[in-house]
C-alpha cells in the first residue's frame, strides 16, 4: 500500500516535471521551427519573365532576414508553387498554403489579374497579405481589409508620356492594351488622360494574351500615323509589337511600353530597335530610398544580375511584413493587419503607406528610356538622369 | 497600297503557318494519329536554338541541318519505342496514341523548362526590313515563308516522284492496300513520324526568329497547327498549304480592320465554319 502511496506521490511529483520538460521541449522545437512565408509564382505561362523577378525579391527578403537572425528569433522559410500564370490555379494554391500548409505569412502573386483572384481569399481567411504584383486599384475596394498594395496604382503607369509628348508638340497618339486587368486599367487611364489633355487618339485597340501576330496591328498603327504609340503591355507583347513595327519599317516619334522594357532580356531579344523606347518603373537604382544601395549589392551578389522594380516591390513586401512582425512581436493576423494599415514603412521602393482600403498612396512613378543599351531615368524632371531623346528611330 | 501590304503580310504569315503544320499533317496522314507532342518539339527546339545562339553567337540558320538530323533520329526512335507497339491494338490505337503523345508533350516541355527555363525568349537575328516597291518585307518572315514553300515543294516531289514517297502516300491513302502491294507499312509509319518531328524542329528554329516563344506555349502551337491541318483536310499536305495561306490572309485583314481581339479567334471561327459547311477541308477543293 505504501508502495502504492509512494508511486502515487512519485507520480504527483513527476507529473509537473514531465509537463515542464514537454513544455521546454515544445518551446525549443517551436523556437527552431521557421516562419514560413507562402506565395504562388507564375513560373510558367505568359507572365513567367516578369514573375521570375517577383520570386527573386521574396527570396532575397527571406535571405536577408535570415542573415540577421530571422524574425522573433526564428528563421524564415519560403514555400511557393507555380500558378502557371493562371488565376484559378493561384486561388487553389493560396487555399492550399493557408489551409493545408498552414504557412505563417503570405505574399501576393504576380500580376493584377491573379492578385484580383486571390484577394477575396485572403479576406475570407483574414490573412494580411502585401500584394507586390497588384497595380490594379479595383482590387483594393471598400470591402478589402486584408490585402495591401505594394506598387503604385496601374492608372499611373506611363502617366508622364502624354505630357512629355504634348510638351514637344506631339498631339496624335495610338493606345494599345492587352486584355488583362492591369493593362486594361492602364490603357483606360491613358485614354482618359489623352482626352483631358486634348490629345487626339488616332488608333486604339485591345489584344488577347498570349499575344497574336502583331503585323496587322502594326500596319493599322502606321496607317493612323500617330506621333506616339503607348502600349500597356507585359513582356511577350512588348517584344512582339516592337518587332512588328520594325518589320513594317514604321517608327513613331515616341514609343512607350509598360513592363517589358524593364527586363534585361528585352534589349538582348530585340537589339538596337529598343533604342529610345520609353517605359515606366516604380523603383530606380539611383533613388535615395531606404537601404537602396545595400539592396542592389545584395541582389547582385545573390543573383548575378541587376534588380528591376518587380524585385524592389516584392522585397519591399518582405520589408513591410518584417516591420509589422517585429513591431507587434507577433504573427497574429489581426495585429499584423492593424499595424500595416496604420504605419508608414520605409522600403527600397519608397515609403509604403496604405490608404483606407489598402491602396498604395506612398509610392511614386518614374519613366526611363533605353539610350544606347542603357536605361536612364527621364521623368519626372527632378529625378532625371538624362533628357528624353526623340524621335524613336526603330534602329 | 495598304491592301497590298496586308496581302504580303498575310502570305508571309501563311508561310509560317505552313511550316508549323506540315509535320503534324504528315504524321496524321500516314499514321492516323494527332501528335500532341508536335508543339512541344517546336518550342523545345526554339528555346534550344535561343540557348545555343546566345551562348555561341552562331547564325541560327546554321542549326537547321543539325536539328533536322537529330529530330529525324529521335523521332524515329520514339515512334519505334512508344507508338509502334500500339499499332497492333486495332481501334484502341488512336486513343492510346493520343495519350502517349499527350504524355510525351509534357515530358518534352518539362525537359525544356528544366534545361532552358520557362521564360519567353526571342532572337534579334534576321530582323532586316526591306522596302520593295513601297512594301515592307521582313527578312525573318521571308526566310520562314520561303522555307515553308520549299518544304512543301520537297514534300510534293518526294511523295509523287520517288518510290519511298509513293509508298508513304499509298500508306496514307489505304494502309491495307499498301500491305497487299508489298509496302512495309511499319517502316512507313516510322519514316513519317521521323520526318514529322524533323519538320517540327525546323519550324522551331525559324519561329524563334519570328515570335517570342516559351516552352509552356507548346499547346498553343499544337492547337494552331491542328486547326490548319483540319482546315486543309486532315492529312492533305496541299490542303494545309492553302489553309495556312488562307488563315494568314484572313488574320492579316481581320487584325487590321477589327483589331487583335478578333484576330486571335479567326482560326477557330474558320474551323467551325469549315466543319459545318465543308468538313472535307480545303484540300478537296484544291484538287
Amino acid at each position: 500500500m505504501s508502495g502504492g502511496t509512494l508511486r502515487a506521490r512519485g507520480g504527483a511529483f513527476l507529473a509537473p516535471l514531465i509537463a515542464v520538460a514537454f513544455l521546454f521541449a515544445a518551446t525549443a522545437v517551436h523556437a527552431q521551427k521557421p516562419i514560413v512565408v507562402g506565395a504562388s509564382i507564375s513560373e510558367t505561362g505568359p507572365l513567367a519573365v516578369d514573375a521570375a523577378y517577383h520570386l527573386k525579391g521574396i527570396q532575397l527578403g527571406v535571405a536577408d532576414a535570415n542573415a540577421h537572425g530571422g524574425w522573433l528569433g526564428r528563421k524564415l522559410a519560403l514555400k511557393y508553387y507555380d500558378d502557371q500564370s493562371n488565376p484559378g490555379t493561384a486561388v487553389r494554391l493560396y487555399t492550399r498554403l493557408i489551409t493545408e500548409d498552414k504557412v505563417d505569412l503570405l505574399v501576393g502573386p504576380y500580376s493584377s489579374g491573379i492578385s484580383q483572384a486571390v484577394a477575396p481569399l485572403v479576406n475570407k481567411y483574414e490573412r494580411p497579405t502585401p500584394m507586390p504584383g497588384a497595380s490594379l486599384p479595383a482590387i483594393f475596394s471598400a470591402s478589402n481589409k486584408w490585402a495591401f498594395q505594394l506598387l503604385p496604382p496601374a492608372t499611373g503607369y506611363l502617366d508622364g508620356i502624354l505630357p512629355l509628348m504634348k510638351s514637344q508638340g506631339a498631339h496624335k497618339v495610338a493606345i494599345l492594351q492587352a486584355q488583362l486587368s492591369f493593362t486594361l486599367a492602364c490603357g483606360q487611364a491613358r485614354l482618359d488622360q489623352a482626352k483631358a489633355l486634348g490629345m487626339d487618339v488616332v488608333y486604339s485597340t485591345t489584344y488577347a494574351m498570349p499575344p497574336p501576330d502583331f503585323s496587322s496591328i502594326a500596319l493599322a498603327i502606321k496607317s493612323a500615323n500617330p506621333d506616339g504609340v503607348v502600349v500597356c503591355s507585359y513582356y511577350p507583347d512588348a517584344v512582339g509589337l516592337a518587332q512588328a513595327l520594325h518589320r513594317i519599317g514604321y517608327a513613331p516619334k515616341f514609343f512607350a511600353e509598360t513592363i517589358g522594357p524593364a527586363e534585361d532580356q528585352f534589349i538582348s531579344a530585340l537589339g538596337p530597335i529598343t533604342n529610345r523606347i520609353i517605359s515606366n518603373t516604380s523603383w530606380w537604382p539611383a533613388l535615395k530610398t531606404h537601404d537602396n544601395a545595400g539592396f542592389i549589392a545584395r541582389y547582385k551578389a545573390m543573383f548575378h544580375e541587376d534588380p528591376d522594380y518587380h524585385v524592389a516591390a516584392t522585397y519591399s513586401a518582405m520589408e513591410v511584413l518584417g516591420a509589422a512582425v517585429k513591431a507587434t512581436k507577433s504573427l497574429d493576423p489581426a495585429k499584423l493587419r492593424d499595424w500595416i494599415a496604420t504605419h508608414d514603412v520605409p522600403t527600397v521602393e519608397g515609403t509604403f503607406k496604405a490608404g483606407p482600403t489598402g491602396l498604395s498612396i506612398g509610392f511614386a512613378q518614374y519613366m526611363f528610356q533605353i539610350q544606347n543599351g542603357k536605361r536612364l531615368l527621364v521623368w519626372p524632371v527632378k529625378d532625371e538622369q538624362a533628357k528624353a531623346q526623340v524621335p524613336y528611330t526603330g534602329q | 497600297m495598304i491592301v497590298l501590304q496586308l496581302v504580303v503580310n498575310g502570305v508571309l504569315l501563311g508561310g509560317t503557318y505552313i511550316l508549323l503544320a506540315q509535320g503534324l499533317n504528315l504524321v496524321f496522314g500516314v499514321m492516323g494519329i494527332v501528335n500532341l507532342a508536335h508543339g512541344s518539339i517546336i518550342t523545345f527546339v526554339g528555346v534550344f536554338t535561343y540557348w545555343v545562339v546566345t551562348q555561341t553567337n552562331l547564325n541560327p540558320l546554321l542549326l537547321l541541318p543539325l536539328v533536322f538530323v537529330v529530330a529525324l533520329v529521335v523521332g524515329g526512335v520514339l515512334q519505334r519505342l512508344l507508338l509502334e507497339p500500339l499499332a497492333k491494338l486495332g481501334n484502341r490505337r488512336e486513343l492510346l496514341s493520343l495519350m502517349v503523345t499527350f504524355g510525351l508533350s509534357y515530358v518534352i516541355v518539362e525537359m525544356a523548362i528544366n534545361l532552358f527555363g520557362s521564360q519567353y525568349v526571342s532572337l534579334p537575328n534576321l530582323q532586316e526590313t526591306w522596302t520593295v516597291a513601297g512594301l515592307a518585307v521582313n527578312e525573318a518572315l521571308v526566310v520562314a515563308g520561303v522555307l515553308g514553300a520549299v518544304i512543301s515543294g520537297c514534300l510534293h516531289v518526294w511523295l509523287h516522284y520517288t518510290a519511298s514517297g509513293k509508298a508513304l502516300l499509298a500508306t496514307s491513302q489505304n494502309a491495307t492496300g499498301a500491305v497487299t502491294c508489298g509496302i512495309d507499312v511499319r517502316r512507313m509509319r516510322g519514316i513519317s513520324f521521323a520526318i514529322g518531328s524533323a519538320l517540327a524542329a525546323i519550324a522551331g528554329v525559324l519561329l524563334i526568329l519570328i515570335l517570342p516563344l516559351s516552352a509552356p506555349t507548346a499547346d498553343t502551337l499544337t492547337i494552331l497547327a491542328f486547326v490548319i491541318v483540319a482546315l486543309g483536310g486532315l492529312g492533305d499536305y496541299k490542303g494545309a498549304v492553302f489553309a495556312g495561306l488562307l488563315l494568314g490572309l484572313v488574320q492579316s485583314g481581320v487584325g487590321y480592320y477589327l483589331g487583335g481581339d478578333v484576330e486571335v479567334i479567326v482560326p477557330y471561327l474558320l474551323l467551325i465554319g469549315f466543319m459545318v459547311l465543308r468538313p472535307q477541308g480545303l484540300g478537296q477543293a484544291a484538287r
